[in-house]
């Protein structure tokens, strides 16, 4: 029975790679037709201006509106950015076809070897997002990825589909370090599990303690670590976790403004992504440190600074703030100006957060 | 009381100029040399111009003991082909502090020709030799003086003077002086330099003290209108100019003594022969104008007086009370005063108050005056609450000043007359400029002809970019008169209206390459001091100055948004080169084809709409 999942999946990656070249090559062929029959090539391209993103509520999500902008080869203002656009999307198809992956960085550095300017990494990142808009796919698909920074860990099998190492499997509770998120996880088929619970924190720190405190046999977890806002390519594989393996997300932040926005981020994507869709995990539920927690666990707390209490102003002009325990949260900390840290914790000893508040938040969850 | 006395001596010219020589700008070797050739080639080139004749100026500099340091004397030539000057004029002319022959009111670069002979008498104070000048004004005899200047007496001294045959007429001039070249050399040349770029009908040639030669042909074949000598505007007189004119038009009650009436006699015809004085008046009435002025005035003081010249002998006018009517006498023979009626009816009237009170002030304004109609002076007695007919020669001290402080007010007068004015005109300019500076783009303007102080001036000015021109610009070429102003040029008006202009907005930016000529001409440059190497910011000046240079400055942005949108065209047309090519890579193994697309049709698209802009501005970059 696993094997004959694994193969769907495979079948599934497959397809997805076809469609990814498809896309690139009918781009391409219609570029080629212009120049080859004297016409200046161009295309639109969905405007990424603020005016143009939209809260969607039915997706609970960011979207980008209907404006789009055209770029053409014609003008001279624009003929830098159309050839590295068109550099990227065949730098892309040449990652999609062998199957290597690159990171946004390295993209930045390959385009020297093909004598296209970049100014900064800034500005070929910014290609790339263009990329993801024309194509409403996420880069992921055409094998770049951020730099790793986020891990996981727990009992979780997995199958690569990467090249030289397909069809190998792998159970992601082996190392105690936990693994890097990174393309060959991001690509690979999650096979099967055991956990029922994915657990996502803010911090590696209390990441590796969940781990030696042994929290994903204690809760059948998955634990994940998003150092700090979470990259995109975790958010996919909370995703996927969610959606193929059918498991509940929670998430653990600071007890600040910035960590409810990290909560909000993975549940329902961020302004910067509009132009996508697979990025987000709407039943995920932030269970804490929440404001109204730093009063009922004592918790020792800092000052908020002004740029916090401004992110709060914000914040509570964002629809998705509206109501609910995000709205309540935000205004909790408004009246305290006060914040506190995963660790904060700690006071009433190390394993305080998951002999007691942890356990209550699961259990709260359910109910969420 | 007598030792005081002796301190009042009277200086002579000379003597002022000898203890005041740093005023012309004598005041030390390098500065002096520099001064003496540019006073010396300026007498040339005024001399040519005077006579509509192309100037051919041949300047030598040689030092007496080339092993010498400097400074040290040097030998200064300078010889033209111009009328020459009458040899009995010579010695006077050269050996005299203000004589000269410019005294009208005219452009010319200098005013008195004062300048050559502070030259001359510089070199003599510092080496005390002669000057040596050699004449020829029929181009067959050439006069030689050697000349030394008495400065006490003002007078010439003519140490040597001889004749000889030759075949061409013209002046050459050669001085002795204390000079540093090595110091004075750089100004020297582009002094040179910068008077053939705005005399361009003339060649000057310079033979420098270290073998250097540098020629520079004239490149117009044609002189521009001379000048015109012209009278006098009102705006720009003062009071003593006024006292002046009216003595020149008032003439004095003639003496009337043995050798006047001897005179009188004798321009009647009468020297050996008596006639009554009715045969008298007769004889007078049929002579009438063609007699002298002095002898009419006598005759009309016989005609009242009623006595032939036995009786006038006899007497001495003592007054001629017009308003009265009245002469007065005294008689030796009775020994007392005695009195006439005039009858203002009779023809001798008239011509006797002239002569006494001068001419009433509407002739005086009209006849002395440029462009003062009989209209315009009534207006101008109305405003200045005399009487028109009131007499010039009457008038008070009082009333001088008030009659030079009006004639400064009023503003009905028309604008001084500018054809005293010499202009380059602006394709001689334009001309130079293209030569010298072989730029890629220039412009002149020549202003209207404008006043200030009643002195007409006009200003020419010419712009150029890019070319062979350095960058570090504005570089900027004063002239006043068809002069080079190469010192004090920081506190000039020029620099000063240069400098206020914002070239940002005309497109020029950073250290541009490019030129700026400014040429005021004017009867009086109003020079900051007496060295005449900056002039002073009159507001008019200034305002045609910078009206000059806005127009030029958007004639050149206009060139330069031409030029700069030809840049862009091809900038364009590059990069439409470079990324096409690009484009067409990477689509081709994206569409996954062999071999690339045609580009070539829009790139050829490209390239000819980039030329069409360059062409566009063609004509403009011509005018």
């Amino acid at each position: 029975m696993k094997i004959s999942k694994s193969k769907e999946l495979s079948k599934k990656a497959k397809e997805k790679q076809k469609n990814v070249l498809e896309m690139l090559k009918s781009h391409g062929a219609r570029i080629y037709d212009d120049l080859d029959n004297g016409r200046f090539p161009k295309f639109s391209i969905p405007s990424r201006s603020v005016s143009n993103i939209v809260y969607d509520k039915k997706l609970r999500q960011y979207i980008l509106g209907s404006n789009s902008a055209l770029r053409s080869a014609k003008n001279s203002a624009q003929l830098r950015s159309f050839t590295q656009l068109m550099w990227l999307a065949f730098f892309a198809n040449r990652l999609t076809q062998e199957k290597k992956s690159s990171t946004l960085r390295d993209i930045y550095y390959s385009s020297q070897a093909f004598a296209v300017e970049f100014e900064d990494q800034s500005e070929s990142d910014n290609i790339i997002v263009d990329l993801e808009a024309i194509s409403s796919k996420p880069r992921e698909d055409f094998h770049i990825f951020p730099e790793e920074r986020s891990s996981i860990f727990g009992d979780l099998n997995i199958e690569y589909t990467i090249p030289g190492y397909e069809g190998k499997t792998m159970n992601l509770s082996n190392h105690p370090d936990g693994y890097a998120i990174g393309p060959s996880l991001t690509t690979a088929e999650l096979v099967d599990t055991s956990a029922e619970i994915v657990i996502a924190v803010e911090k590696g720190g209390l990441f590796t303690r969940f781990i030696e405190e042994q929290i994903d046999k204690k809760f059948k977890s998955i634990i994940i670590n998003t150092g700090g806002q979470a990259p995109r390519s975790t958010r996919t594989l909370l995703k996927r976790l969610h959606d193929e393996l059918g498991l509940p997300v929670i998430i653990l932040t600071d007890g600040d403004v910035y960590g409810e926005h990290i909560a909000m981020v993975i549940k329902s994507g961020s302004a910067n992504a509009a132009h996508l869709r697979e990025l987000t995990v709407p039943d995920a539920k932030w269970v804490g440190v929440w404001a109204t927690d730093i009063e009922k666990y004592k918790l020792p707390t800092i000052p908020m600074t002004e740029s916090d209490i401004k992110r709060c102003h914000d914040l509570l002009k964002d629809p998705r703030y509206g109501g609910g325990i995000w709205k309540k949260e935000l205004d909790v900390f408004l009246r305290l100006k006060r914040k506190a840290e995963l660790e904060a914790f700690s006071k009433y000893g190390l394993t305080n957060i998951t002999d007691k508040y942890l356990p209550q938040k699961i259990e709260l969850a359910k109910s969420l | 009381m007598s030792s005081i006395k002796e301190k009042f001596n009277q200086i002579s010219p000379s003597e002022f100029f000898y203890s005041n020589r740093d005023l012309a700008g004598f005041s030390n070797p390098t500065r002096s040399l520099y001064t003496a050739v540019r006073e010396l080639v300026e007498n040339a080139l005024d001399a040519c111009d005077q006579k509509g004749i192309l100037p051919d100026v041949h300047l030598i500099i040689k030092a007496v003991d080339p092993e010498k340091p400097d400074p040290k004397p040097y030998i200064l030539t300078v010889k033209d082909n111009g009328p020459g000057i009458d040899s009995k004029y010579v010695p006077l002319a050269f050996g005299t502090i203000l004589y000269g022959s410019k005294f009208g009111l005219k452009q010319a670069r200098g005013m008195f020709g004062l300048g050559a002979t502070m030259a001359i008498l510089y070199a003599q104070i510092t080496t005390n030799k002669p000057v040596i000048v050699k004449s020829s004004t029929d181009g067959k005899i050439q006069d030689e003086f050697e000349i030394l200047l008495d400065i006490q007496k003002n007078k010439p001294i003519i140490v040597k003077h001889k004749t000889k045959e030759i075949s061409k007429s013209g002046l050459s001039v050669s001085i002795c002086l204390e000079g540093d070249y090595s110091k004075a050399g750089t100004k020297i040349r582009d002094y040179v330099y910068e008077t053939s770029l705005i005399t361009p009908y003339a060649t000057i040639t310079f033979d420098d003290p270290k073998g250097g030669k540098f020629r520079h042909p004239r490149f117009v074949k044609d002189i521009p209108p001379p000048p015109t000598i012209i009278r006098p505007h009102p705006h720009g007189i003062d009071v003593e100019r006024i006292r002046r004119m009216i003595v020149e038009s008032v003439f004095e009650i003639p003496n009337i003594d043995d050798a006047m009436i001897e005179k009188v006699r004798k321009d009647l015809g009468l020297s050996k022969k008596n006639l009554s004085f009715t045969g008298i008046m007769e004889r007078a009435r049929k002579r009438g104008k063609a007699l002298p002025r002095q002898t009419r005035v006598v005759i009309a003081l016989m005609s009242f007086l009623k006595m032939d010249f036995e009786k006038l002998n006899k007497i001495r006018i003592e007054d001629i009370d017009v308003p009265n009517k009245k002469l007065s006498y005294w008689d030796f023979g009775d020994s007392q005063s005695k009195s006439v009626d005039m009858d203002p009816e009779s023809q001798y009237y008239n011509q006797l108050t002239h002569t006494v009170q001068g001419e009433p002030l509407t002739t005086f304004l009209t006849k002395r005056f440029q462009r003062v109609g009989p209209t315009t002076a009534i207006k101008f007695a109305e405003f200045a609450k005399f009487k028109p007919e009131k007499r010039v020669g009457t008038m008070t001290n009082q009333e001088l000043v008030h009659l030079s402080n009006s004639l400064q007010k009023f503003e009905d007068f028309m604008a001084p007359d500018s054809s005293c004015l010499a202009p380059l005109g602006a394709e001689p300019l334009e001309k130079g400029i293209k030569k010298f500076f072989n730029p890629d783009f220039s412009a002149v303007v020549q202003r209207p002809a404008s006043a200030y102080s009643g002195f007409p001036f006009i200003i020419e000015m010419g712009i150029a970019y890019g070319g062979e021109i350095k960058s570090g610009g504005p570089h900027v070429y004063r002239f006043a008169n068809r002069i080079p102003l190469l010192y004090d040029e920081g506190s000039d008006v020029v620099l000063k209206v240069v400098n206020d202009a914002d070239w940002g907005r005309y497109k020029v930016k950073g250290e541009p390459p490019f030129v700026i000529v400014s040429h005021i001409c004017s009867t009086r440059i109003p020079y900051k001091t007496a060295g005449k190497e900056n002039v002073a910011d009159r507001p008019e000046i200034e305002r045609e100055l910078r009206l000059a240079l806005q127009l030029l400055s958007r004639k050149l942005a206009a060139y330069m948004s031409k030029r700069g949108q030809a840049e862009m065209a091809k900038k364009r047309s590059n990069l439409y080169a470079k990324y096409i090519p690009m484009i067409a890579e990477f689509c081709t193994e994206l569409a996954g084809k062999k071999k690339e697309p045609n580009y070539k049709k829009i790139l050829e698209e490209v390239t000819i709409e980039s030329k069409k802009t360059v062409e566009e501005e063609k004509p403009i970059e011509n005018k």
